[in-house]
């Protein structure tokens, strides 16, 4: 007993030195650990700032003889959330002419019964393509049917309410008011007050069907009603060119509806890059029109139905190559017997994800007898940089 | 007495975890491999849906409306993280509508119902700068983490604790499945790494930079990718880089991901005398790879089968 405590005495000095080195270096990491406990999380001024990307798009064109640039369009997006209950985005477009806001929307994230609220100036969910930004488009232009019928892309400032069904199949409800619909629809401005008639009513639904692991068929059905338009007939003129009034004739009103499907095929093997899309949108607008002029005989002066649409097919041969055909007919809206046919090749080369090669070609005809056609080539280069999103909505 | 006694028993039985587990948990998780740990982990307390098939891309999944309604009617999310899934998970959030699931741009998933599975793994090839200009690079670090075998205790613990919050009456029950799972796992790592041995120091070269976590269990080095940046497809004048830096360094070993053209890394073997080992890059990539050992034991044999003298 006495050995062992004579030996603890001699050789403590010796076990607290070889302990100490261990003590220490436990002592620093504890030190380390509540000072990097302790310290601010390292963020910058600008950690709440939204996400922003861009997109550049420019276009050579040819038609016939003649041939021009064209920036199309640079594209700035910002997007974040606004709290735990809603974000927002704004898009603006800038090209050759002007800088405009193409969106600006708010978006519910926390709705119960699977609600979703948008409201702003926002893309409505009318139809498919007609919320595709241009620089998303499976060829360079929009399809002459949706710039006739919706007016460019389905910009509208108003609120939609937005239903997912609690089935195993996806379906969903939508519902919207809108001041008009159509980015450059004429038919009335954007800014001036209406009453409940005057406001424009979405409805649509939409579902989706899986066909094996590798098929998808998605279809909806969009009706967009307008119950009431004031139409102010243009200037009556005399023969001299003297204004000598302004007739008021009686309100109308207009329906566009429209019936959009998407096949897929798309194999898990080939991801995003291998399968097949094929597009089709069909149109109905009904809508009761009135001569241009007073005295002019040649426009209807009543109901007019009249019928457009397109269909594509696009090709994924691999992580380069998507050759694309699209076929469009568009009736005049106020003549309905003369058509506008487009026929669209186009050959896209992606370089990388976000950078974009394309060359089309189109071919517009009119049905009139004896009538134009036009050839147009155009080559595209897209860009896309910073922040972006896949989007299932235009996948 | 005997109606009370009737009544109180039902609301007994409704008010006990046994209740919920009439229920199962409705757990998505993105890759077949974590859908394995999920299973396993989960035991009978959860019903497991997953999202990518397998054979996929993982950084170009597919979206499909079906998996808007499952993750709409999820409890939780499991999921690899570190933007792994951007190109799916983030957007499905957007539409599925459940809040206890929202989307969210920098860790995919936001909620309570998340359970990202890269909690307290050991992230490699964190990028100084982040510019597209190095490729489709993930600002978080490399996310192939699930390619190192000793990263799974890790993702399995991440899915019992994940589990265990969202549903804490079935805490006991995924503890003691996640134990059972280490225990069979433990031994599988212990043999892994004995046969990883023959793979140490051999040179490589993969088709895109998602093995650097393989090369720190196996001790590959690998020297060069087939792309020449992370997400951007090859070019004639850098294939004829890699074979020249192939051949200088006396590289053996082309890994090819599963997903990848053959063509092309065919065509890197016959200029170089390289073999080719196709792995997986998620359970189910390769036949029969459906659980998370199988994934990784395949990887494993494929490798140590293409450097076989």
């Amino acid at each position: 007993m006495r050995r062992l405590l004579l030996t603890s005495l001699l050789f403590a000095p010796l076990a607290a030195r070889a302990q100490a080195p261990a003590e220490d270096r436990l002592k620093a990491l504890e030190d380390r650990l509540e000072k990097l406990e302790g310290a601010p999380a390292k963020t910058s001024a600008s950690a709440f700032n939204p996400a922003m990307g861009m997109s550049v798009d420019g276009l050579y064109r040819q038609t016939h003889d003649r041939g021009t640039f064209n920036l199309r369009s640079a594209e700035v997006n910002l997007e974040a959330p606004v709290d735990p209950y809603l974000k927002a985005w704004a898009i603006l477009n800038a090209n050759a002419k002007e800088v405009s806001l193409e969106e600006a929307t708010l978006e519910t994230t926390a709705l119960p019964y699977n609600l979703t609220v948008r409201g702003g100036r926002l893309f409505a969910s009318f139809g498919r393509m007609g919320h595709f930004h241009d620089h998303e488009l499976p060829v360079i232009d929009r399809p002459n049917s949706l710039d006739a019928f919706v007016n460019g892309e389905t910009q509208a400032d108003g609120f939609e309410v937005s239903y997912l069904l609690p089935t195993d199949r996806f379906a969903t409800a939508t519902l919207g008011m809108y001041n008009k619909l159509g980015a450059e629809n004429t038919r009335a401005a954007n800014d001036a007050a209406r009453g409940l008639s005057q406001f424009t009513y979405l409805g649509r639904v939409a579902a989706a069907f899986e066909f094996g692991e590798d098929h998808q068929v998605d279809l909806g059905l969009s009706s967009a009603w307008t119950p009431k338009r004031p139409v102010t007939e243009n200037m009556a003129t005399t023969t001299s060119g003297h204004v000598v009034g302004e007739v008021t004739k009686k309100n109308t009103w207009r329906t566009l509806n429209g019936l959009d499907m998407t096949y897929r095929w798309q194999p898990a093997a080939g991801g995003l890059y291998k399968g097949l899309l094929w597009g089709t949108e069909v149109l109905q607008n009904d809508e009761r029109t009135f001569g241009r002029n007073v005295g002019d005989d040649n426009l209807p002066k009543d109901r007019v139905r009249s019928y457009a649409g397109y269909s594509f097919v696009q090709l994924k041969l691999g992580r380069h190559w998507r050759p694309t055909m699209m076929y469009d007919i568009t009736q005049d809206m106020a003549a309905a017997r003369t058509n506008t046919n487009t026929l669209t090749l186009a050959l896209t080369y992606d370089v990388t994800e976000f950078h974009r090669l394309r060359a089309a070609f189109s071919q517009v005809t009119n049905s009139l007898p004896g009538s134009w056609h036009n050839d147009v080539v155009g080559l595209q280069w897209t860009a896309v940089l910073g922040h972006h999103v896949h989007g299932f909505r235009d996948r | 007495m005997k109606t009370t006694l009737l009544a109180a028993s039902f609301a007994l039985v409704l008010g006990s975890p046994r209740a919920a587990a009439a229920k199962p948990l409705r757990v998505v998780a993105t890759t077949p491999e974590l859908a394995d740990i999920v299973r396993r982990v989960g035991g009978a307390n959860v019903s497991v849906d997953g999202l990518a098939r397998g054979p996929e891309d993982i950084h170009q999944v597919v979206m499909k409306p079906s998996f808007v309604t499952k993750l709409n009617k999820a409890d939780a999310v499991v999921y690899l993280g570190l933007t792994l899934e951007h190109s799916f998970l983030t957007g499905l959030l957007d539409v599925a509508r459940n809040p206890r699931l929202r989307q969210d741009n920098v860790r995919q998933c936001a909620g309570e119902g998340c359970i990202d599975c890269s909690e307290g793994v050991k992230v490699l090839e964190k990028p100084a700068s982040v510019s597209r200009a190095e490729g489709e690079i993930h600002p978080q670090g490399n996310p192939h983490y699930n390619l190192d075998p000793d990263e799974g205790p890790t993702v399995a613990r991440n899915v019992a604790a994940g589990l265990s919050r969202v549903d804490p009456a079935g805490a006991a029950d995924y503890d003691k499945n996640l134990k059972a799972f280490l225990a069979e796992l433990e031994p599988k790592l212990a043999e892994w790494r004995k046969r990883a041995a023959a793979l140490k120091g051999v040179k490589a070269v993969s088709y895109h930079q998602d093995t650097p976590y393989l090369a720190r269990f196996t001790g590959l080095q690998f020297v060069a990718t087939v792309e020449p940046k992370p997400g951007v497809p090859p070019t004639p004048t850098h294939l004829e880089r890699v074979v020249a830096l192939m051949k200088a360094q006396g590289v053996k070993l082309i890994v090819r991901e599963q997903h990848f053209d053959a063509k092309t890394t065919a065509w890197l073997a016959e200029q170089t005398g390289a073999k080719v080992a196709v792995i997986g890059v998620m359970g189910n990539a390769l036949p029969k790879t459906g659980t998370y050992l199988e994934f990784e034991e395949r990887n494993l044999a494929n490798l140590l089968e293409a450097v076989r003298p």
